[in-house]
């Protein structure tokens, strides 16, 4: 009971206090790319806090706007509910499988409301690409996931690490996860919903102080979500064969390795960020649909059984 | 000037006069009838393929011979001659209207306006005769540029503006007048399906000063120098040149060769900074922040340059009217090699990094294309002419300051897209700096301010230079009492930005900010006629009329 307690503690502390840490340090590896001091790495902390102190300025009267950021919130929550921590799971039932790509969607979801529930002609844009891009992504991921739970014949999140067996289609299915994460994520060249200098943060423009902070820790939460069960299908197959992950040590250790795994991803996607434009929203799908027609061929063979 | 002969043999009697004001100038005074005419003929003339409309001035010469004038500047440029021909009309006091050239032309379509909104000369026929340079609460039938109106006037009418309606089944998505992409305010209005632009509608002019009306009514020969390198705050230096070379035109001023060496080093220096500084944006516009930064660093060695030259960063303010004010020491030479040399091995790098960033090229290549056909009819000048295929360059097609004894190219793109004038700035950037090099090593000796006296009165003459964005036009009509009568600066952005309607269309809002920035837009340039304009919700509580009196007093002082 102890045990679950302090794994519980710790997951905690990850879902909801990392991701700004992580982001800070991303923003630092930019700016040393980019020949700049930088902001420190708490930065991130300290834009949420001034603006969660802060009143919101609402352009419109209706609820979809006010709750559209804890929709956000509690989709990127459930989300990472969802994986492993070590050997513990917070929430875990067959199927779940499942229901992550439906909080996904869902998060995505909240975004568009918060697009279209204002008449300006920048969030709806803004709306309008986030939708293009999660329709044409949700289906690669599912794909990705798709193989492995097909490997593993599993379908909890949880489980599939775990019960994974290596065939040539278990590193296409890797290759196809971490595009569709990356994706995903918003992260460059992907950030297209989310322009800046196109169209001023699309669906986030007209928020401002808690209702705006709440979303943009979402969205780091969502991230932390998707890179997570990268790391997770990364590290657990192979810490399983090294150490007893059920025993109390063991799952702390994998914890420990899941995220410096977590720390050298994040800082590899800050460079792949700083070296790229942004893509227009029709490149991108075009890409994306590439990609997922290359995903049934990867599940083609994973039904084959390479 | 071969072609003047043709030119009477077609127009024979409504003719009046034909004078040459300086080597490269001539004046042509027609009937006013005729005169759009004559522009034509020159303008679509076979020979002078890349003839263009440099600039048009309107003058109040009320006071003078009881009438108004307009007279067109056309540039032959490219490999015919180095030609500057203004043609002129006057136009009754009591009925001043004369026939449009934007039907043929539609390079003549903001100057015509802008007569039309500060002198009330009327273009007949003008397919678009909306308000162009005056703010939308300033009464009608006020024409601040008329001699009897007052500087410090400041008339408030009722807010209004026509902005065209949208085509069917768009929806307006408005850029600017405040938008993160616009470095300065304007206000682009498109009309989207989707994210797709069907159409455009500009409204600009949002930061008058008053420049002319200003230097008209209260300044002298140098003074305006100082305030002519203030229209723009990035390629100011070009402006001060180009006004300077009117004035010494007119005044017959023979300037120190040392002195144009240096205003050509400073020129190309400006060029450097200014290039590096949209490189930067075009970067930071496509969401690759890392060409920005890199991009500002190394602009950060040429600011820091023109500090030690001319002790400012910007706005060097060395230029006079016969010259320069400071002189180079030599150990300030070697800082120039010094930066010079870092610049050439770290933009190298720059340049490489740019060009294999697959995804900064996919979002430039094949975007806002304007082509050949159109950049010709628009009049477009600078990088994004050249880069729709337009071959001139005022540098080396009418040469001024030292630009005869130097060597360079002048880089020509054919595609016409935002890629094509990325391109021609890059490899601008590698002739500027060989440029600089030979500047610096043929700087001969000698004084570098010429003393002038009384510069004779009612001389018209224009000066140009080649900014980093274009042909700048300075128009000079020398008044009494060493004062300028008339002054008309045309900035390059004034005949670029026209043309930006016609390349948005067809692409999509996340391509608009790129596409608009692709012209290396410079709005303060373009709009610096006007008298202030105030706008702002404090001002309001203070009363605007109060405002202005305090602001003109204050500015008095100085």
């Amino acid at each position: 009971m102890m045990e679950k307690i302090v794994f519980a503690l710790i997951t905690v502390m990850i879902i909801f206090l990392l991701p700004p840490l992580l982001d800070g340090i991303s923003r630092k590896v930019k700016a040393k790319i980019q020949y700049r001091v930088g902001a420190s790495i708490f930065q991130t902390y300290y834009d949420l806090q001034s603006l969660l102190n802060m009143e919101p300025i609402l352009p419109t009267e209706r609820l979809a706007f006010r709750i559209a950021p804890y929709i956000a919130f509690a989709s990127a929550l459930a989300a990472a509910l969802l994986l492993p921590f070590g050997s513990f799971v917070p929430v875990a039932f067959t199927g779940d499988f499942f229901v992550f790509l439906y909080v996904l969607a869902m998060f995505s979801v909240a975004m568009m409301i918060a697009g279209f529930s204002v008449n300006n002609s920048y969030t709806n844009a803004g709306a309008n690409r986030e939708m293009m891009l999660i329709l044409s992504i949700e289906p690669v991921l599912g794909v990705a996931i798709g193989v492995f739970a097909l490997n593993a014949h599993s379908l909890s999140i949880g489980g599939i690490p775990l019960n994974i067996t290596f065939t040539p289609s278990l590193i296409l299915a890797y290759v196809l996860l971490a595009y569709a994460v990356y994706v995903e994520g918003g992260f460059i060249p992907f950030d297209i919903a989310e322009a800046e200098t196109e169209i001023l943060e699309g669906p986030l423009c007209e928020y401002s102080g808690r209702l705006l902070g709440m979303f943009k820790w979402a969205m780091l939460i969502k991230r932390l979500a998707l890179l997570w069960l990268f790391v997770s299908f990364l590290v657990l197959p192979i810490m399983k064969n090294i150490i007893d992950i059920t025993t109390f040590t063991g799952g702390l250790a994998t914890l420990a390795v899941q995220l410096i795994v977590l720390f050298i991803i994040y800082s590899i996607i800050a460079i792949i960020e700083a070296s790229n434009a942004r893509l227009r929203i029709d490149q991108a799908i075009r890409q994306n649909t590439r990609v997922f027609l290359a995903g049934l061929v990867v599940l083609l063979i994973a039904a084959l059984g390479w | 000037m071969k072609y003047l002969e043709e030119l009477k043999a077609k127009f024979g009697e409504r003719i009046e006069e034909i004078k040459q004001l300086a080597h490269n100038q001539w004046l042509i005074t027609v009937d006013k009838d005729i005169l759009h005419e004559v522009v034509v003929y020159f303008l679509k003339h076979p020979e002078w393929k890349e003839t263009q409309l440099s600039t048009m001035v309107g003058t109040d010469e009320r006071p003078l011979r009881g009438k108004f004038s307009v007279i067109y500047w056309l540039s032959v440029n490219g490999n015919s001659d180095d030609v500057y021909i203004g043609i002129k009309a006057y136009l009754p006091a009591d009925d001043p209207r004369f026939k449009s050239v934007t039907p043929f032309h539609k390079g003549a379509n903001w100057y015509e306006r802008e007569v039309q909104d500060l002198l009330g000369i009327i273009p007949e026929g003008h397919p678009d005769p909306r308000r162009l340079v005056l703010p939308d609460d300033w009464p009608s039938c006020v024409y601040p540029l008329r001699k009897d109106f007052h500087y410090s006037d400041s008339p408030q009418g009722k807010k209004y503006y026509p902005y065209r309606e949208p085509p069917q089944g768009t929806t307006v998505h408005p850029i600017g007048p405040y938008h993160v992409a616009l470095d300065e305010p304007a206000h682009f209005r498109l009309y989207v399906k989707g994210e797709e632009i069907i159409d455009c509608d500009y409204r600009g002019f949002y930061s008058h000063r008053g420049i002319e009306k200003i230097s008209e009514s209260r300044l002298t020969y140098d003074q305006i120098c100082f305030i002519a390198e203030r229209i723009c705050g990035i390629c100011g230096f070009t402006h001060s040149t180009a006004y300077c070379q009117a004035v010494e035109a007119a005044g017959e001023i023979e300037v120190p060769e040392r002195a144009l060496y240096i205003r050509t080093i400073m020129l190309e220096l400006e060029r450097l900074h200014s290039h590096l500084l949209w490189m930067g944006v075009a970067c930071h516009l496509t969401g690759f922040d890392t060409g920005f930064m890199h991009a500002w660093r190394l602009r950060e060695y040429v600011m820091w340059l023109c500090e030690r030259l001319t002790g400012n960063r910007k706005t060097y303010g060395i230029n006079l009217v016969g010259g320069v004010r400071r002189d180079f020491l030599d150990y300030r030479k070697e800082m120039i090699e010094d930066v010079l040399k870092k610049l050439k091995s770290e933009f190298g790098k720059l340049v490489d990094d740019l060009t294999s960033t697959r995804t900064f090229i996919k979002r430039c290549e094949g975007v806002g294309v304007l082509p050949y056909k159109l950049a010709h009819e628009w009049s477009v000048d600078g990088p994004l002419g050249r880069g729709s295929g337009r071959d001139f360059d005022v540098r080396r097609d009418h040469p001024y300051a030292a630009y005869g004894d130097l060597d360079f190219k002048v880089p020509v793109y054919k595609e016409g897209d935002v890629l094509a004038r990325a391109l021609v700035r890059i490899e601008e950037i590698w002739e500027s700096i060989w440029i600089i090099e030979q500047a610096l090593d043929q700087l001969p000796g000698g004084d570098i301010l010429a003393e002038y006296k009384e510069i004779p009165p009612y001389r018209e003459v224009i000066g140009t230079t080649e900014a980093p964005r274009g042909e700048n036009v300075h128009y000079v009509m020398t008044g009494p009492g060493n004062t300028v009568y008339r002054y008309r600066a045309r900035a390059a952005t004034y005949n670029n930005l026209p043309a930006v309607p016609d390349m948005l269309r067809g692409y999509t809002i996340a391509d608009a900010p790129l596409i608009i920035a692709s012209i290396d837009p410079c709005y303060s340039c373009t709009e610096r006629v006007q008298i202030v304009d105030v706008e702002s919700g404090k001002v309001r509580i203070l009363k605007e009329e109060e405002f202005n009196k305090l602001s003109i007093k204050a500015s008095r002082r100085v």
